[in-house]
């Protein structure tokens, strides 16, 4: 199996091809690219809000701040998610 | 029956082609129908543009813009526009015959998110008799501007007797054009390649070592290129879930607006009947029509999947299939070994795989001439 850990110093952006897009039919976010459609959890989706040039400790920084979260319970989560992702090649790390 | 929402849209714009594939899913037909009058020609641009919001408003999330050959239409890059417009993710399944930099650029900035690029093989010679036209080097400089264009690229190799020994050098060629990913697809068995069958199936031997290949690549190019292999399901033992369920994700539109559950179906399976939407909306056509509920869900099913634990999985297979196979739509697709008519697909390998002596002829495909709007 591919995967890479997820370093807190790394970048994470979609990957080229896919969208991010609200489903207007079940008002959740969706994850469109050549072929397939992705529905988002909520944690996935919150993630993927602030992948705007922020790095993964930037990333897990701005949601124990927004969520009031114990910080390391936080992390683990974002770098499980991230790693999906990643392994589904729906986000480049840089 | 109430009905899902639809995901995909494929939208087939038209039937016009510069190749002449032996495997073409087109119907074989489509010369001789109601296509080359002009009355009932292909949809206008408006028309097109009304088919693209209705999908949208029905739930639809992607558009894959097919043919025949889509840049023979030159209201392409308006169409996909419009469906930008609607926020849908926006495919075009190409030959890359007629994409020149200006077109490139035109579907570029119409918003076009991504492109499946279709090559027959490798190299030259194989590729373009495969095509019947000389296609290739056309095909390697239309990759190049897409990528130049920055527009995401994949590939997709149509894989039969003939050039199924050559996957490595296909995926090779993926990696050197540096698509992103690639589908390796055996011919399934509709339209053109079911007239062709006897030419285009390949051997059991080589079927295995093309699965071995396939599975050696996937693993090395991991994380760099997504592969895609698609058995042939003559050598599966339990059939295709095919389309997630008929009328469940998708729908098709072919050039004269019919509306098919799958875009085989209206060759395959005569005795359905298939809207058109000069006539009807397409959000009655996907939620009411005869067509569309005819094989929706499972109460349709006979036995053996009415009772069998697979049914909500691979339901029943695929209809088209079923329909060519054994002239009855309804029936379990062949291809399960728990099918009454699974001796019909042996019979068929049998025949491949007993003799050195295959069918090397096919009949390549012809071209709807009189197609305007």
């Amino acid at each position: 199996m591919y995967m890479t850990a997820i370093s807190d110093t790394a970048h994470p952006r979609l990957a080229k091809g896919v969208r991010l897009q609200s489903d207007s039919a079940t008002r959740k976010t969706v994850l469109l690219f050549p072929e397939g459609v992705v529905e988002l959890n909520e944690t996935a989706h919150e993630i993927l809000m602030r992948c705007d040039g922020r790095t993964v400790s930037e990333i897990v920084q701005a949601l124990a701040e927004d969520y009031d979260a114990d910080l390391a319970a936080l992390a683990t989560d974002v770098r499980e998610t991230l790693a999906d992702l990643q392994q589904r090649r729906l986000i480049e790390l840089r | 029956m109430s009905a899902p929402r639809p995901y995909a849209l494929l939208a087939e714009i038209t039937y016009r082609c510069p190749l002449h594939c032996p495997y073409c899913s087109n119907p074989v037909n489509a010369l001789t129908t109601a296509h080359a009058t002009a009355k009932n020609g292909e949809l206008t641009p408006d028309e097109w543009k009304r088919v693209i919001r209705e999908a949208a408003a029905l739930g639809v999330l992607q558009i894959g813009f097919s043919g025949g050959e889509p840049l023979a239409r030159h209201d392409l890059a308006d169409l996909v526009r419009a469906a930008r417009e609607v926020n849908l993710y926006t495919n075009l399944i190409t030959s890359g015959i007629g994409l020149d930099d200006h077109r490139v650029h035109l579907l570029r900035d119409a918003g076009l998110d991504s492109v499946q690029l279709s090559f027959q093989s490798d190299a030259s010679d194989l590729s373009d008799e495969i095509a019947g036209a000389r296609a290739h080097q056309r095909k390697l400089n239309a990759a190049a501007k897409i990528r130049a264009a920055g527009i995401p690229l994949s590939l997709n190799f149509v894989i039969h007797r003939r050039n199924i020994d050559r996957l490595p050098q296909m995926i090779e060629l993926t990696e050197t054009v540096e698509a992103q990913r690639v589908e390796l697809a055996n011919a399934q068995f509709y339209g053109w390649a079911f007239l062709n069958r006897a030419a285009l199936l390949p051997t059991r031997e080589q079927v295995v070592r093309a699965r071995e290949v396939a599975t050696a690549a996937k693993a090395r190019l991991a994380g760099k290129i997504d592969i895609f292999y698609v058995l042939p399901d003559y050598y599966e033992t339990r059939p295709k879930p095919c389309l997630n369920g008929w009328g469940q994700r998708y729908l098709t539109v072919n050039p004269i607006g019919d509306v098919l559950p799958c875009p085989t179906a209206s060759s395959a399976i005569p005795d359905l009947t298939f809207e058109n939407v000069r006539t009807r909306a397409l959000d009655w056509i996907w939620r009411e029509s005869e067509s569309f509920n005819r094989f929706r869900g499972t109460e349709w099913m006979p036995e053996p999947c009415r009772s069998c634990p697979q049914r909500e999985i691979d339901f029943g297979g695929c209809r088209c299939q079923a329909a060519l196979l054994t002239g009855n739509a309804a029936n379990t697709d062949p291809v399960c070994e728990f099918s009454p008519n699974r001796a019909m697909v042996d019979a068929v390998l049998h025949d491949i795989n007993s003799s050195s002596d295959h069918a090397r002829d096919w009949t390549y495909r012809v071209n709807p001439k009189v197609l305007h709007c």
